[in-house]
């Protein structure tokens, strides 16, 4: 398993939140190596820090001490038009807040990563748009405008969006946190399948039924790892809507 | 070059999705050039009017009046009367002066079979007419005959033409000054309105014999109307009137003179100084214009600022770059300034024409009112649509996400 590609690797990763006097230390010497292809799932209590390393993984915000290297890049001594470009080309983030733009429609919104990219390699941005927005089960919704929406749909536009560019590595805080069992399997299906697609995938859950569809379970408390473990026994759509049957009656 | 042309479209896109948003900003920016432009060139027209109107006079004019002293807002007579002696002796023995008239003004009820109306009636001489540059449109002045013979002949103004002949030709017609009846032998050519001073053509002239003889009952004048014998001559002129004047009233060497001589440079500085008052008052009022506009304008952009800098955020966070956020807020800026600046200027220019049309008051729409307006226009939206997005560009993605 070592001979694979580490696409992420940091070292003793710091986050410290300097409010006027008070200090919050929200991660502390994070060890992390995710390989090539893997599909993890980062659970914790609320405020453990989770949200702040994927922040950090995704390039949106900075440790305060340690390395980080993504795809064997420091990236630490990026610019910031680097990261812009890494954002865009390598990673889809799915936020616990959604941060979709209002007034504005699902097709749009999911578009827009695709207005940023440098490359050149989309030839037909919207026919990209709707498809992604098929694949989250939104094909009809699509000149839906974002407040025309309910959470879940505006979730799965979320999702949407961070599927669009093709990135080999998602990452996703709560991607089901707004949605009913039902919908959350659909989605974690959904994971499996563009993990065996070959995408390299971290979410964020609170749910052990969907941390369950995961290779490996690592869990933060303090803005420490905690455990980190290797799922045995991995659910599938089958399973776990057997189970919800069997919960239900 | 792609790039561009996207952040184009992200642009507009953003200005068409924020209607009501980018719709107030315009209209801000509307205002404030709109009014701009009509203030500054309201100034401007007046204080160009205003010059007409003096230049108008001619330039080589002498007004030489009773001394007046104003004593907690009343004047007080303090010299002599200006006698028909000083006015021969002026007349007669002047080199520097071309022409003088006496003039005598009185009130008076100026009545025909159509109606009657207060007016001003001049009693002056026949030169009157060319020392004051008044040509007549129909009819013609009275001679000197007629002064010598004090003769009830007149001349009259639009107004009078207007509201006392129902606009018909007055020549020849009847018009009676209180009980004394005059014959209308001329219609004096249209002077219009002075800035804020009173109808230019609101008056009866007449000759000063008549008027002293049946309406005035004095002999003595107020004024003396004259014209050096050109511009570079009203100096001696003035001089020369005063050595006049003070020998004429058998003045002593120590005593000051009794009668006071304004020309037409002396005109034209008091209208400089009034314009001058006028263009720095409209100019505050343009002032304050902007600021309204301006503030009605950060208004908008603060209270959107929350919900602008979190798109930020969004845009950074899915690959954009700091200069795709800047040149995007960039041509939103100068998009919504353009176009709120050319309606402004067309604002500006319609409400001076609509000023025109309703008051008569000519406005020339000035154009370095246009390149302030204008100039503005740019500063407000580059200030506040620009700097704002750029301090938000700057932020760690996450920060402008976050931001409240
Ligand atoms: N911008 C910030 N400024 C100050 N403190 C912050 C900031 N962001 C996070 N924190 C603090 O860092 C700690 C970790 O926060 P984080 O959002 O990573 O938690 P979490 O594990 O994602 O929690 P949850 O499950 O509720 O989303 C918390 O104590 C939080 O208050
Ligand atoms: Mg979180």
């Amino acid at each position: 398993m070592s001979d694979k590609k580490k696409v992420i690797e940091t070292k003793k990763i710091g986050r410290i939140f300097k409010n006027g006097e008070i200090e919050v230390h929200a991660l502390t010497g994070v060890d992390l190596v995710i390989e090539e292809g893997e599909f993890v799932a980062i659970m914790g209590s609320s405020g453990s820090g989770k949200s702040t390393l994927l922040n950090i993984l995704g390039c949106l915000d900075k440790p305060t001490s340690g390395e980080y290297y993504l795809d064997g890049v420091h990236v630490n001594s990026l610019d910031k038009n680097q990261l812009a470009d890494i954002r865009n080309q390598k990673i889809g983030f799915i936020f616990q807040s959604y941060n979709l733009l209002s007034r504005t429609s699902a097709l749009e919104n999911v578009e827009l990563p695709l207005v940023y990219d440098r490359t050149g390699r989309f030839s037909n941005p919207k026919e990209m748009a709707k498809k992604a927005l098929e694949q989250v089960g939104l094909g009809h919704r699509i000149d839906h405008k974002t407040n025309e929406l309910s959470g879940g749909q505006q979730q799965r536009v979320a999702i949407a969006r961070a599927l669009v560019n093709d990135p080999a590595l998602i990452l996703a805080d709560e991607a089901t946190g707004n949605l009913d069992s039902k919908t959350s399997i659909d989605i974690a299906d959904l994971f499996v399948r563009l993990n065996n697609a070959g995408k390299t995938i971290l979410m964020i859950t609170h749910e052990p039924e969907i941390a369950q569809f995961a290779k490996r379970i690592v869990t933060f408390r303090d803005g420490r790892v905690l455990t980190d473990e290797i799922i045995e026994n991995r659910s599938t759509k089958e399973s776990a809507l057997r189970d919800l049957e069997a919960t239900a009656q | 070059m792609r790039q561009l042309l996207k952040t184009f479209k992200v642009a507009f896109q953003a200005i068409n999705k924020n209607r009501t948003r980018s719709l107030l900003t315009m209209l801000g920016i509307i205002i404030g050039v709109g009014a701009v432009i009509m203030t500054i060139s309201a100034g401007e027209g007046a204080t160009q009017q205003v010059q007409d109107q003096i230049s108008g006079l001619g330039t080589n004019l002498l007004i030489i009046q009773v001394k007046e002293e104003r004593r907690g807002g009343i004047s007080v007579r303090k010299g002599k009367e200006l006698t028909k002696k000083d006015y021969e002796i002026l007349r007669d023995n002047s080199v520097w002066l071309e022409k003088v008239s006496p003039m005598i003004v009185s009130g008076g009820n100026a009545i025909t079979s159509q109606g009657n109306k207060t007016t001003i009636i001049y009693g002056v001489s026949e030169d009157y007419f060319s020392i004051m540059s008044r040509d007549v449109d129909l009819g013609e002045a009275f001679s000197e005959l007629d002064v010598q013979l004090a003769k009830q002949v007149c001349l009259v103004g639009k107004t009078i033409k207007d509201e006392l002949f129902g606009g018909e030709s007055p020549v020849g017609r009847t018009l009676r000054i209180d009980k004394v009846p005059f014959t209308v032998v001329g219609l004096l050519e249209e002077q219009g309105q002075v800035g804020m001073g009173g109808d230019q053509d609101d008056l009866v002239v007449a000759p000063y014999t008549t008027v002293q003889n049946r309406l005035a009952g004095s002999t003595n004048f107020n004024v003396f109307m004259a014209s050096a014998v050109t511009e570079d001559k009203i100096d001696d002129a003035e001089v020369e009137v005063t050595d006049l004047l003070r020998e004429s009233h058998k003045m002593l060497s120590n005593q000051e003179d009794d009668f006071e001589i304004t020309t037409q440079v002396e005109l034209n500085e008091i209208t400089g100084e009034i314009t001058g008052i006028l263009t720095i008052l409209l100019g505050a009022v343009a002032s304050i214009s902007l600021l309204v506009g301006g503030i009605g304008i950060m208004n908008i952009m603060l209270v959107s600022v929350t919900e602008r800098t979190r798109e930020i955020g969004t845009r950074l966070a899915l690959g954009a770059r700091e200069s795709d956020i800047l040149t995007q807020f960039l041509i939103e800026a100068i998009t919504l300034s353009a176009a709120g600046g050319i309606l402004g200027i067309a604002f500006g220019i319609i409400g001076n024409q609509i000023i025109y049309k309703a008051t008569d008051f000519y406005i020339p729409t000035a154009g370095y009112a246009i390149a302030i307006g204008f100039g503005f226009a740019a500063l407000i939206g580059v200030a506040f649509g620009y700097f704002p997005a750029r301090k938000a560009a700057r932020l760690n993605p996450i920060d402008a996400l976050r931001y409240e």
